[in-house]
């Protein structure tokens, strides 16, 4: 009799946990940072009334959800850590196109007919100060002796942010990047997983530095005194945009367009700036070195995005990638 | 050990109809009977072969995601056409195979010597050699790789490091093994102690000699359980991502696993090439099941005949030190280690600061403890759904070795195949077809986007342990004993709940902590599915490595494991207790 009652009982439980959340609510899929999109929830629940739920994850699971739930969207906004998703989702027809009030200081590369930055990262050389090699000051100079074996890369398949370095390297200087990637895997560099991934031997000092890491969560560990130091190479480096978008899909779309313009007022970038990020919107103050005082590489056109696929398996095929 | 085959020939009549004339009682046992192996069916069919077959559908169909059915096969080609692919698949088995080979080497002895003799301080060695399983596998291999790796903590310690050692193809063995081998332990320590002592004392009086007794009767009856719990490190090993993705992607060296992950992840998402790696490593799995059943087939294991059991250990004599010495070298290198380097980094202030007394500090405990309450709603949300599918699947768990060892319904190979599958099933898989499976617009409700799913979720993933434990259980126990209940006019559920589940219940409880310590620190699935707004353990450690806060994720596992140890402590102490009343 037990046993028909569990069995009852499961039944049961399958059925009573098909409560819905909270009708009304908008849903924001967003890849890092981790505090910031609670924040901002919170603050915009508490100026508008409106409950925003929240589903983090990195790009690829916040990608790979929309992905399978395409048939059924449920994400009203997205905000990823990868500007291609952006354009990629665009190209789709995903997207609503929306232009907010409040994104009229952000630079025109860093927004579009229907997505917009929420805040910058760039890309930096991120270094051990007590790993006794001399300050790299540029990408070149961790193909040093010094830097034997001492030197990790984000693995540019699982991270973004490391694809988009590699391609804009590629693009800016062609032949001369892959002499550099070629040095630097002759001089031992290793490609180590996603962002977190590469910079955690780094702090311990088995590696003396990280070949492009995304420099906020660097600037964080560093002002939480850590010894290392975020370097924007002297040549050039790539400037991240994490794009925001709504979903034509969206059932919420006035709320959506809301929540947008919340996060690009001065409240809402002032919460982005807190975790060490540019704003997007250059009138906001950053508690960092801002765009201005970082040597960006030119801007890629379109067939450089295009020929990313490419590009990745030339360097998986170099790096030996499967 | 005769054939099978005779056994079943005098099989309960509850299960041959037409062998006698149906009475009354027979009659409503053999609709207990159905009525149990339907239940079984449909609760796998919702929990398994749903997910799983849209994983079989999004291999088949590519647009199936976006609703269309169009062009079959359109993805095939070009995903079983990547030279890689053999690689891959190669690569995997080799880690399986290694993985089991090495779990078996040190697991049997050791669940040999705690099933049979009377090992110092055994209570003890359980409860260390169940820590492993409660600390998730990334950051084992994330304690292990700040252990070991150049300037790691041995190397400040005692000045020498083992790197190249630990990021190689090697070092993702001894790892995994380490994280799998509490499975193996438990199977067998718990299967000798059912069944290999008493018989081998029959045999040592007969006059065989001890060694003798152990390899013709020991170990052989222990047999289904080593076969089980090491097909189910297999499944596990072939499964996991976080330890060679960690340690051995910088040696080159890939798996099916790190291929999924890559497809979705990498932009763009490819779902129909995922699902065809999935099904390739469910192929792998399937294998090594048939191969396990093969190995089982035409044995019987009934040992259990309800006469009072001797539980008399045997003593350990001059081996008591080297024995002692043994486990606590196990202990050591499998839970001390990795525990210490976690606890290390969960104390340092910064990780540059290395262990060093000026770089001591609570910080990150307190920075835990400062995130309104957020570290321990994630807590009590783990704890509450590792305790929800410990209860789910080991019920399950029960039913289906039930109807798979003691009836012979049709299709029960089919039903332990489809117990059996999900544990091979990347969790980020399961996910995904868990995704695919309920969002569809024309259910009436669906538990997606709930925390129903996520226990959806678990269970899926983790049905195979109690299914293999309690089956493992039931082959040892004779069929006398449930007839001697029916011809007492008890029926099938009565004599399952009266008779079975007492004598079931260790294996069953060691199962069902092992569900709970796996559930409750789950990261891959829980990535991909957790509802908007909830908030798990893993999920919340996970979400401060991304932030570059090693310390506070490594604190948040020491929390984690101190809260789930001292749970799982109370529950055994707890049912020991009953048991000796």
């Amino acid at each position: 009799m037990q046993i028909r009652n569990s069995v009852l009982g499961l039944c049961l439980t399958l059925g009573a946990v098909v409560a819905s959340p909270a009708a009304n609510a908008l849903t924001v899929y967003t890849a890092g940072p981790a505090g910031l999109a609670k924040q901002l929830a919170d603050d915009f629940k508490k100026s508008t009334g409106i409950t925003v739920d929240v589903f983090q994850a990195d790009t690829g699971k916040v990608m790979a959800r929309l992905e399978a739930e395409a048939g059924n969207p449920r994400a009203d906004i997205v905000i990823s850590a990868s500007w291609d998703s952006a354009l990629d989702l665009d190209k789709r027809g995903w997207l609503l196109p929306y232009v907010s009030p409040n994104a009229a200081t952000v630079p025109a590369a860093y927004k579009g007919p229907s997505y917009v930055a929420q805040g910058l990262s760039a890309l930096a050389i991120v270094w051990n100060t007590q790993s006794g090699t001399p300050r790299p000051k540029d990408w070149n100079d961790l193909t040093q002796p010094a830097f034997k074996d001492k030197v990790n890369m984000p693995d540019p398949a699982q991270s973004g942010t490391a694809l988009e370095l590699l391609s804009g390297l590629q693009a800016a200087q062609n032949d001369t990047a892959w002499k550099l990637f070629s040095a630097l895997k002759a001089n031992g560099m290793a490609i180590a997983g996603p962002n977190a991934q590469a910079m955690n031997p780094v702090l311990q000092g088995a590696k003396a530095a990280v070949f492009g890491a995304v420099d906020y969560v660097a600037l964080g560990s560093q002002a939480s005194g850590e010894a290392i130091e975020v370097i924007f190479p002297s040549s050039g480096t790539v400037i991240a945009a994490r794009p925001m978008m709504i979903l034509k899909s969206s059932k919420a779309a006035a709320d959506a367009k809301r929540f947008i313009d919340f996060v690009l007022s001065n409240e809402g970038q002032a919460r982005v700036a807190a975790t060490f990020l540019v704003p997007a919107r250059t009138d906001v103050p950053s508690r960092r070195p801002s765009v201005k005082d970082i040597k960006a590489l030119p801007a890629e056109n379109d067939a450089d995005r295009a020929g990313r696929q490419a590009l990745l398996e030339r360097f998986s095929t170099l790096y030996q990638r499967k | 050990m005769e054939a099978a085959t005779r056994t079943t020939a005098t099989r309960p009549a509850a299960t041959q109809p037409k062998a006698t004339r149906p009475t009354a009682t027979r009659t409503t046992a053999i609709r207990a009977s159905f009525g149990l192996t339907g239940a079984t069916i449909a609760a796998l069919a919702v929990l398994v072969a749903l997910p799983l077959a849209f994983v079989f559908l999004q291999a088949i169909f590519p647009a199936l995601a976006q609703g269309r059915f169009t062009e079959p096969f359109g993805h095939l080609g070009r995903t079983l056409g990547d030279p890689a692919l053999l690689e891959l698949t190669l690569n995997t088995l080799k880690l399986g195979a290694c993985v089991v080979a090495l779990a078996a080497l040190i697991g049997i002895p050791l669940g040999t010597l705690r099933g049979l003799f009377n090992v110092p301080f055994a209570r003890v060695w359980d409860v260390v050699l169940l820590v492993p399983f409660m600390i998730p596998p990334y950051i084992a291999a994330l304690g292990w790789i700040m252990l070991l790796q150049p300037r790691g903590y041995v190397q400040q310690l005692v000045g020498v490091h083992a790197g190249p050692l630990l990021f190689s193809f090697g070092g993702v063995v001894f790892v995994m093994t380490l994280n799998v081998l509490p499975v193996v332990y438990f199977a067998v320590s718990r299967g000798m102690a059912a069944s290999g002592s008493r018989l081998a004392d029959v045999g040592r009086v007969c006059g065989g000699g001890a060694w003798r007794c152990f390899w013709r009767i020991s170990l052989p009856l222990a047999t289904p359980g080593i076969a089980a719990s090491l097909l189910l490190v297999f499944a596990m090993a072939i499964e996991e991502y976080g330890t060679p993705a960690a340690l051995a992607a910088n040696a080159g060296f890939f798996v099916l696993v790190t291929g999924i992950e890559r497809r979705f992840s990498e932009w763009p998402i490819d779902l129909p090439g995922a699902s065809t790696l999935s099904l390739i490593l469910v192929a792998l799995a399937m294998l090594a099941f048939m191969f396990q059943r093969r190995l089982m087939r035409g044995r019987t294991f009934e040992t259990a005949t309800g006469k009072p059991i001797d539980v008399e250990l045997r003593a350990l004599g001059p081996w008591r030190l080297p024995v002692t010495a043994l486990f606590a070298l196990v202990a050591l290198v499998a839970t001390v280690a990795p525990l210490c380097a976690i606890v290390a980094t969960a104390f340092s202030r910064t990780l540059s600061g290395g262990l060093a007394l000026s770089n001591l500090s609570w910080v990150h405990f307190r920075a835990i403890a400062q995130t309104g309450g957020d570290a321990m709603q994630a807590l009590g949300t783990s704890l509450a759904l590792g305790l929800g599918a410990a209860l789910l699947t080991g019920v399950l768990g029960l039913l289906v070795a039930y109807c798979v060892v003691k009836t012979r319904t049709r299709g029960r190979v089919l039903l332990d195949a489809l117990a059996m599958l999900p544990n091979t099933l990347p969790g980020i898989v399961v996910g995904v077809g868990l995704i695919l499976a309920w969002n569809q617009k024309w259910w009436p409700a669906t538990p997606y986007n709930t925390w129903g799913i996520l226990l959806l979720a678990y269970c899926c993933l983790l049905l195979p342990y109690p299914v293999r434990y309690a089956q493992a259980a039931l082959q040892q126990i004779g069929d006398s004993l449930e007839a001697a209940a029916r011809v007492h006019g008890a029926g099938a559920v009565t004599a399952l709940v009266r008779i079975l589940l007492p004598l079931l219940a260790p294996s069953l409880l060691a199962a069902m902590l092992l569900v709970f310590a796996v559930a409750s620190r789950e990261l891959v699935a829980s990535l991909l599915l957790a509802p908007t707004g909830v908030q798990t353990v893993s999920l919340f450690i996970w979400r401060q490595f991304e932030q570059g806060s090693v310390g506070q994720g490594m604190a948040m596992s020491v929390v984690t494991v101190l809260v789930t140890t001292s749970l799982m402590l109370t529950v055994t102490l707890w049912t020991q207790r009953r048991a000796a009343r």
